[in-house]
């Protein structure tokens, strides 16, 4: 077991390349969720932006702030009650690739987000970083 | 005798009307009178009987069907079964399966129960006869009757029996106790049953002398009153038949009844039969029928001409078994000698029950016990419990219906057997029928009375054969003492008889004279009739008072008004000398004789001469008679001849003339004669005839009358298969009639089809999902459109179930989703579990679906909180790991993060993740740092409701707070306390809830002093992120020395809080 210089990061193995500098949307309402996935992105060498806890909040950032480098977002999908799906909608419209979180099954997608990548509470970070170089990935094959 | 013996069974038999019967007699019965009843009826063999059923709804002791082996028990009713014969034996009920041929013959159920009962149950047996025809069970009474037992026949008061044959039948034998309506037997019964007890100690214990002495009383009175002594009967058998009258009587001590006795003759002679009861059955009285056999009946047949027929009359017969028993015995010689007479037994009796009874020849066993076991095997055949006597004897008897007393007696017999009838009349009525007996036998006939019976005072029609069994035999040389009116004046003694032989004025009801007449007295008759002149007997008036015969020739009707004068009536020529001869006599009082008076005889002018003599009778001196006597003298005579001497000349010419009249006269005789013998050859012819004509009509009357029976007994199954059917056809109204209600009373809609799938009938909730109407019955369900989703998924189901691929069962829901119902169709089978149809359910599930989906929008949500929380708990342990220097620390640190976490969670769920006072919160996570001591926090701040998330939030918050007061604030030191103080204030913004926000100040006094740490360690951190993150909220720690205070403020808007009302 190593630790890392900060000392707000996990042991863990250190994940493939492409996520470096990458910058990616947090919203997810569960501080101490949050305060891990920060955690953890941050080890992989990406920038993370947020987080953020409201759906609002996070299409203010999507839309007035960050939006232009924005790569990537991890979106819890029941944030205090709201879902996040409207957020998805915007990100979707703007060729932002995402990530949803949730602690449901995968029947709480609705239709139009079927096949979009999605991993459930209690993620394993593994699990959830090979997700976002996939979706990453799977823009950069778009793009080009 | 054996299990039964200490319960009463009764007997009930009923059959045409019966039911009925069966209600009144139960529903009057009270339970628990320690009783057994077993009810035998007349159900047709092979149809299921709903009798027990019925019967159960009369009564409330338990109804079973009787089976084969059951033990009888009290107070409980059996019920016999239409396919067996029912008998007892030893206390057990034993069921005969009738075989299937042998169903529709006749049977006698009731007579083969009863008297096997009478056996096994002896004087504890009780036999009931309710309404039925025919006179089944009459001779099963008679078994009960004469093993002891009490006898019970429904009577015509209250409801009287609809049918009267068979308690009819039974009280014609005069054999039964009590003739009662049904609703008094069941009472009658129990008092019956009460009274047995009262009296079986009579005989037995202590009261010996007393009943001794009561003997010998009744004897007494019996002696005086009917005249027979019983003083030799056994004692034992004596006194249990008393002891009957007494509980028929419901007489409990013996010297009221002797009392009674004495004061009502009827009591005594109806002692008197019950002390004769039993002799009835065959070959009863054994040793007077071997005398018979030894005695008469070989005579029977040596005596008579071999072409004649044996007759043999047995009047009173009953029931027949007394004609049967001699038939038998005439049988059994006939066959041991070869003889071809002919043999006539004619069995009379005026009960026409009782012989339609001894016609069928059926008999109970118990009534044959007598019975020699070879005799039985020969001449009887057994049948479903009872005897029935072969053909051949049956053929020789020929009943019917004759009163000894009324009717003409039969004739040319040549055995009377009157066996106990005699005791049934009185001594005057006897008088009259002894004679009838010797006029009907024929010279040297026999005589057979019973045991109990004597000749009384007419001793001179008969001697004695056997002085102790009653044999006698006819004496030929008296003339059956004839007797005419007694319309003579009194003192004239009847002359004789009018005729030769009798002619039918035997016991023809007209009074009888006393005195029999002697030898001598009838050569006397015969003198006075045949070769007296003539004479009359006349008053001191001259009026007449008696005609001898042959008088016409002196006496005249006189003309004008009918007269008995003499004077009057005397022809010419002998008035004056009649006359004055009557003077003289009246006057002299001695006889008076005149010589040749003259007398015209006839018109043509002839004359008689004849003597006269006028003598007074003895004896009658106040009201003197006098014997008139004519005595011719000498032929007729021409006027005139009379006083001239007659010519020799002309008497010769009268002699030719008289002569050849005598010729002519014989010749005449002879041809009449001779037209005579060809009429009587002619009539005997004729008779002949007439009597196979009558044998005939004979033979055929008892086909019809076994016909009849048989008819009768299909009749009286149909009449009760009858009542059983309106007993189901009333069940079946009810069960509709429930059926109906339920239809219309259930909101689960239902369809039945028939095998075509076409509408047979519905619910009314069924309205909900097709729309169907009344009228719609007997349309296809496919031309009905319904409000379903699945409908052409419906016809295909209905016709799986109907091709027979098992039930089907789905979930539809209406086109306009407002209700969900689970179909399913089920197989509709007939009674022989073949598919007739198919049926359609359809239950209303709507509530069902609803609630499954909230189950479903639960369970999710629970998943998703426990996913959650597992990943908030995996974010703890992966940031206290990262953020805790040493090892030893991460557990204690984690563990404290997770417990106070559950804590949180704890008051949440507690509150169904409703809203949390804010100082439970807060006293919850003080709790375990404060180690026992309440009193180091002191929490003050209105009454604050938290929601889950906030509690949680702040649960964490405080967590961390206390963790560091103890480690390195006051809670680390015992004097060391927290003050918490919380209010919600408003802030500077604008707006209705802007800038208003929850603060919660935490000071920490009489701690060690405490600087600011050098490095922020994850408690801040979690402290900050909780606050500012989670919350929206602000946190301010100052880290002063007097000791570490906080500010945490948490933000209205959002809606984390409420203060509660009054707090």
């Amino acid at each position: 077991m190593r630790r890392d210089g900060k000392g707000t990061g996990m042991p863990t193995s250190r994940p493939a390349e492409p996520l470096d500098r990458c910058r990616v949307l947090v919203v997810e309402d569960e501080s101490l969720i949050a305060m891990d996935l920060e955690g953890m992105l941050r080890r992989a060498g990406c920038e993370v932006v947020g987080p953020v806890s409201r759906v609002e909040a996070a299409r203010r950032r999507v839309e007035e702030d960050d939006a232009p480098s924005l790569d990537m977002a991890l979106l819890d999908i029941n944030l205090d009650g709201e879902m996040v799906f409207a957020l998805a909608d915007a990100l979707a419209e703007r060729r932002i690739p995402f990530v949803f979180l949730t602690g449901y099954g995968p029947e709480v997608l609705p239709e139009r987000f079927k096949g979009r990548p999605i991993t459930f509470k209690p993620y394993t970070q593994t699990t959830l970083l090979a997700l976002l170089v996939e979706a990453r990935r799977a823009r950069g094959a778009e793009a080009s | 005798m054996a299990s039964a013996n200490e319960i009463f069974v009764v007997g009930i038999g009923a059959s045409a009307g019966g039911i009925e019967a069966l209600e009144g007699l139960f529903r009057s019965t009270p339970a628990g009178g320690g009783l057994a009843y077993v009810v035998v009826t007349h159900l047709a063999p092979g149809v299921a009987s709903a009798l027990p059923e019925i019967v159960a709804t009369f009564t409330t002791m338990p109804v079973a069907r009787a089976e084969d082996g059951a033990a009888i028990e009290r107070d409980r009713v059996y019920v016999a079964g239409p396919d067996a014969t029912l008998t007892v034996e030893g206390g057990r009920l034993r069921a005969r399966p009738v075989p299937p041929e042998g169903r529709h013959h006749e049977r006698n159920p009731i007579d083969a129960f009863l008297g096997s009962l009478a056996d096994d149950a002896g004087d504890r047996a009780i036999a009931v006869i309710l309404s039925g025809a025919g006179s089944d069970g009459t001779l099963g009474l008679k078994a009960v009757k004469e093993r002891g037992g009490l006898t019970i026949a429904q009577g015509t008061d209250g409801s009287a029996p609809r049918h009267h044959g068979m308690p009819s039948s039974a009280i014609a034998t005069g054999l039964v106790d009590l003739v009662l309506s049904v609703e008094d037997v069941g009472k009658k019964l129990v008092e019956y049953v009460g009274s047995f007890g009262a009296l079986s100690g009579l005989v037995a214990n202590g009261a010996e002398e007393r009943a001794d002495a009561a003997r010998r009383r009744i004897c007494a009175l019996l002696r005086d009153q009917v005249g027979h002594d019983f003083a030799g009967y056994k004692e034992r058998t004596f006194m249990r038949r008393v002891q009957r009258r007494m509980q028929v009587l419901q007489i409990s001590d013996i010297d009221a009844y002797v009392e009674l006795l004495g004061r009502e003759h009827a009591e005594a002679v109806l002692l008197f039969r019950d002390l004769l009861i039993g002799v009835t059955d065959f070959f009863r009285d054994r040793a007077a029928f071997e005398t018979l056999e030894r005695v008469v009946i070989p005579r029977l047949f040596d005596d008579g001409q071999p072409g004649d027929r044996v007759r043999v009359w047995v009047p009173g017969c009953s029931t027949g078994e007394e004609a049967y028993s001699i038939a038998i015995l005439l049988r059994e010689r006939m066959e041991a000698t070869g003889a071809t007479r002919q043999v006539q037994v004619f069995a009379t009796d005026i009960d026409d029950l009782a012989l339609e009874t001894a016609r069928s020849g059926r008999y109970p066993e118990a009534l044959l016990r007598g019975i020699d076991p070879d005799r039985l095997r020969r001449f009887f055949t057994y049948e479903h419990g009872t005897y029935t006597l072969s053909r051949q004897v049956r053929d020789m008897c020929i009943f019917s219906s004759h009163s000894v007393v009324r009717d003409p007696p039969f004739s040319r017999i040549d055995l009377v057997s009157c066996r106990n009838l005699l005791i049934y009349l009185d001594g005057e009525v006897q008088s009259r029928v002894l004679p009838a007996f010797h006029y009907a036998l024929k010279p040297g006939g026999f005589l057979f009375l019973g045991s109990a019976e004597t000749l009384s005072h007419r001793t001179e029609l008969f001697t004695p054969v056997d002085k102790k069994h009653r044999v006698f035999q006819r004496r030929d040389h008296v003339d059956t003492p004839l007797t005419v009116a007694a319309f003579l004046s009194s003192g004239v003694r009847p002359a004789g008889g009018v005729g030769g032989g009798g002619t039918g004025l035997v016991g023809s009801g007209r009074g009888a004279t006393p005195a029999a007449l002697t030898l001598r007295r009838a050569v006397e008759a015969r003198m006075l009739e045949r070769h007296t002149p003539a004479h009359v007997v006349v008053n001191r008036e001259g009026d007449v008072v008696y005609y001898s015969s042959r008088t016409g020739k002196y006496l005249e009707a006189a003309p004008g008004q009918p007269s008995r004068q003499v004077l009057a009536m005397a022809r010419r020529g002998l008035r004056l000398d009649l006359r004055v001869a009557l003077q003289q006599a009246a006057e002299t009082r001695r006889p008076v004789h005149r010589e040749r008076v003259e007398v015209d005889v006839e018109s043509e002018g002839r004359v008689q001469v004849v003597g006269l003599t006028v003598e007074p009778l003895p004896d009658h001196e106040a009201d003197p008679l006098f014997l008139v006597v004519f005595e011719d003298d000498g032929p007729t005579l021409a006027r005139g001849e009379t006083s001239t001497a007659r010519l020799p000349s002309e008497e010769d010419a009268a002699l030719e003339r008289s002569e050849r009249e005598l010729r002519d006269t014989r010749e005449r005789l002879q041809a009449t004669i001779e037209e005579y013998e060809t009429a009587l050859e002619e009539l005997k012819a004729a008779n002949e005839e007439l009597i196979s004509v009558n044998e005939e009509l004979q033979s055929s009357n008892e086909e019809l009358e076994t016909s009849k029976e048989e008819i009768q007994a299909v009749n009286e199954e149909l009449s009760t298969v009858n009542h059983e059917l309106g007993f189901k056809v009333d069940l079946l109204n009810e069960s509709n009639s429930d059926l109906r209600n339920l239809f219309e009373s259930t909101r689960i809609a239902i369809v039945f089809l028939d095998r075509h799938a076409v509408i047979r009938s519905f619910t009314p909730a069924v309205s909900e999902l097709f729309s169907l109407i009344p009228g719609d019955r007997g349309r296809p369900l496919t031309d009905i459109a319904s409000h379903l989703d699945v409908e052409e998924r419906l016809h295909q189901d209905v016709r799986s179930v109907l091709a027979g691929q098992g039930p089907v069962e789905r979930r539809v829901i209406r086109r306009d989703g407002r209700a969900h119902h689970l179909m399913r169709v089920l197989p509709y089978l007939d009674s022989d579990r073949a598919i007739d149809g198919a049926v359609l359910t359809f239950v209303d599930i709507t509530n069902v679906v609803a609630s499954e989906r909230q189950q479903q929008t639960l369970v999710h949500e629970l998943n998703h909180r426990v996913r959650n929380m597992l990943a908030v708990v995996t974010a703890i342990a992966t940031q206290t790991l990262a953020w805790t220097p040493a090892p030893g620390a991460f557990a204690p640190a984690f563990l404290g993060r997770i417990e106070a976490l559950a804590r949180a969670y704890g008051l949440v769920s507690r509150e169904s993740w409703g809203d949390v006072p804010l100082e439970e919160v807060l006293k919850e996570e003080f709790e375990p740092h404060a180690l026992g001591d309440e009193s180091r926090l002191a929490a003050s701040g209105p009454k604050v409701m938290l929601r889950p998330r906030a509690a949680l939030a702040l649960g964490l918050v405080l967590h961390e707070l206390a963790t560091n007061a103890v480690k390195y604030g006051a809670l680390s030191v015992s004097a060391g306390r927290i003050e918490v103080a919380w209010g919600v204030e408003d802030g500077k913004g604008e707006g209705a809830d802007a800038g208003r926000r929850l603060v919660l100040r935490w000071r920490e006094v009489g701690g060690p002093p405490v600087g600011k740490p050098k490095t922020r360690g994850f408690g801040s951190e979690l402290i900050e992120r909780q606050m500012c993150y989670e919350l929206g909220g602000e946190v301010e720690i100052d880290f002063s020395r007097r000791g570490l205070a906080a500010t945490l403020a948490v933000p209205a808007g959002e809606g984390l809080f409420d203060l509660a009302p009054g707090g």
